[in-house]
């Protein structure tokens, strides 16, 4: 990851032996490493730019994981002390996305999670090519059609439940 | 933990959940590409929502979720949802679920 060869001098020492150890490139990038932790929150552009080139690393092997959650980005005591002074507490939407050994997140508005919805979603139409098409090949692919060849197979239960 | 195995039911469910306790709760899609698998998971670190797919077909149900949850996270859990797009398949049930459960 830390691709020059210059000793940077900021790191803790530990991190200096990891670098000199004898094992492959490879193998240095399977284990945890110390950025597994930190968490680089981004941009939403960026961020989708950095989820692309993680849906393309992990074609051979590996997951992606995105998740999706409510957060107003304040530790649970600033938020208290902000509750208790009858202060509103803004919530946005975080999302993360971690290959399990890098996470990058970045967090949306009510302004931008349209724009990023859309990016998102073509993004993951792009990528996640692996699914399985459906068998039946008798219709054409006009609008893909799914929902009436769905409808017949499986009837909506709504009211069961 | 087990897997839902219908879709409306799964999509029901997590929407509740999360409307329930929305400060609480996540949703996570993993997508593994080498074995074409997705797993979606909603949870509020008490209750657990799976599913489990390897069809393409649902990975365009995924979407619309994906997107009720972006406008449910962004926007507030009180918002209404039954225009956002691709809301066909579960119509404005879960929303009145959801309401009548918060209150």
């Amino acid at each position: 990851m830390v691709g020059s060869l210059a000793q940077p001098t900021h790191l803790p020492p530990y991190f200096k032996l990891r670098k000199v150890s004898s094992k492959s490139a490879r193998e240095r990038e399977r284990e945890p490493s110390l950025f597994a932790f930190a968490m680089v929150l981004l941009q939403p552009d960026p961020f989708l730019n950095e989820l692309t080139s993680m849906y393309e690393r992990t074609t051979e092997r590996g997951s992606v994981w995105v998740t999706l959650k409510r957060s107003s980005m304040k530790s649970k005591a600033k938020r208290n002390k902000m509750t208790s002074a009858g202060e509103t507490i803004e919530y946005r939407c975080l999302v993360r996305a971690t290959d399990g050994k890098k996470t990058i997140s970045t967090v949306l508005s009510a302004k931008d999670h349209l724009r990023f919805q859309a990016s998102y979603a073509t993004i993951l139409k792009a990528h996640m090519s692996a699914l399985k098409k459906r068998e039946r090949r008798d219709k054409k692919k006009a609008g893909d059609g799914q929902t009436k060849q769905e409808d017949l197979k499986k009837p909506p239960k709504k009211s069961s439940s | 933990m087990v897997y839902i195995s219908s879709w409306d039911e799964f999509a029901e469910r997590s929407i509740q959940l999360f409307r329930a306790d929305p400060q609480s709760s996540r949703y996570v899609m993993k997508y593994r590409h080498c074995d074409g698998k997705l797993v979606l998971k909603v949870t509020d670190n008490r209750e657990c929502l799976k599913f489990k797919t390897d069809q393409a077909q649902d990975a365009r149900k995924m979407e619309k979720l994906n997107n009720i949850f972006f406008t449910l996270m962004a926007r507030g859990p009180d918002v209404d949802i039954s225009e956002v797009s691709g809301k066909e398949q579960s119509e404005a049930q879960p929303t009145k679920k959801g309401r009548g459960r918060k209150q």
